[in-house]
């Protein structure tokens, strides 16, 4: 009975290692990472320099904003 | 930072201005600083919001896991992570790129690189979107046909830099030259070709939309340009350890080009015309002053 068991768990797992073994590694596609044109930013709640704490909404100047990510300010 | 030197411009453009790093706050502090940085720097340290954003990274993580070793992303580390391979200080950082949004969060326009060494500059974003800015001071000319300024995102560049070359052009009055899809009909369209030169990428031309122009006599309904236009051409200069140490020491860096066009009136359509035009770019070195550590 317990190898009747232990058989049917790989007979059951068996196909989801394969599935994950044999997916093809998707290449980087930098254009399809992150919000699009027309498409809402995350909100967020970070601190600046000083410790003050920025949202989506407070960083808006009156024609709205330039949002820049960047890898690192210190290396 | 070239961002800072267009903080005025920005700002009286009605844009608000922010950078995102993983970057603790006490190393904005000191980045800012040195830098006489005086737009705000978030710090995302546990890189959440990157995350969020969909930009994590995630080829600096798996090119220290057990698929290190696949050729496909060792290509990739070596296109978005580092030349010299994995390292576990790019594990949190996000894909650099800038997002312009409007007042309701909504992205109007994003830039984002294929090259971790390669960026957009402010400027050349700032041409591209027709921002009101001041672009280098551009020159001048005109011909029978046309008044021509050719001007340039930034004077001064370093390896890596993504940046515009802007034609604008003004027909004279009654005048107009041909846009994209008047080929079909045997018009020759406005074209700017830029000589090649090693390690500067020429991107594809690019052109606004155009006008349609009823020419009745031939009931012909062809695209053209009448009113002022730009054109746009970006360019990339090579981030590659070979480009690197090819420009090491080159100061300036010339493109020549020309404009190729032929201009028609409401009667007459007059001989193509070819106008030589150049461009000077100064080199200089990376800025690669770091934060101090404690």
């Amino acid at each position: 009975m317990k190898q009747l068991l232990l058989t049917l768990v790989v007979l059951v797992l068996l196909p989801v290692f394969q599935a994950n073994a044999q997916q093809p590694r998707s290449p980087i596609d930098i254009s399809a990472l992150g919000p699009q044109v027309g498409e809402i930013v995350p909100d967020f709640s970070l601190p600046d320099q000083d410790g003050r704490v920025w949202t989506r909404d407070s960083i808006m100047g009156p024609n709205g904003a330039l949002l820049l990510f960047h890898r690192s300010a210190d290396w | 930072m070239e961002l800072q030197d267009r903080l005025d411009e920005l700002r009286a453009d009605g844009l608000g201005v922010a950078a995102i790093s993983y970057d603790p706050p006490d190393v904005l502090a000191d980045f800012a600083e040195r830098r006489g940085i005086s737009f705000s720097l978030l710090s995302d340290d546990d890189s959440a919001t990157i995350a969020a954003f969909g930009l994590l990274n995630t080829v600096a993580e798996e090119g220290l896991g057990p698929n290190g070793d696949d050729p496909t992303v060792k290509a990739d580390v070596e296109r978005y992570v580092s030349l010299l391979g994995p390292s576990p200080r790019i594990v949190g950082t996000p894909f650099p790129g800038t997002f312009l949004i409007d007042r309701q969060g909504r992205v109007t326009a994003r830039f984002f690189e294929e090259f971790y060494r390669e960026r957009n500059t402010t400027a050349s974003i700032m041409l591209r979107l027709g921002t009101n800015m001041n672009p280098v001071a551009g020159l001048k000319g005109s011909t029978a046909h046309l008044e021509i300024t050719a001007h340039q995102s930034d004077a001064e560049i370093a390896v890596g830099s993504h940046l515009t070359l802007a034609l604008d052009i003004d027909p004279k009055p009654g005048m107009h030259v041909y846009a994209p899809g008047a080929d079909d009909l045997g018009y020759q369209v406005v074209g700017l070709t830029i000589s090649p030169e090693p390690f500067v990428q020429l991107l594809p031309l690019q052109y606004p939309s155009s006008e349609i122009y009823h020419f009745e006599p031939l009931d012909e309904r062809v695209p053209v340009y009448q009113k002022p236009f730009t054109l746009i051409q970006e360019v990339v200069i090579e981030a590659t350890e070979e480009a690197e140490e090819a420009l090491h020491g080159v100061d300036v860096v010339s493109l020549t080009g020309r404009l190729d066009y032929q201009a028609c009136d409401a009667e007459i359509c007059f001989e193509p015309v070819s106008i030589p035009l150049s461009w000077t770019l100064t080199l200089s070195t990376l800025d690669r002053q770091r934060a101090k550590r404690p």
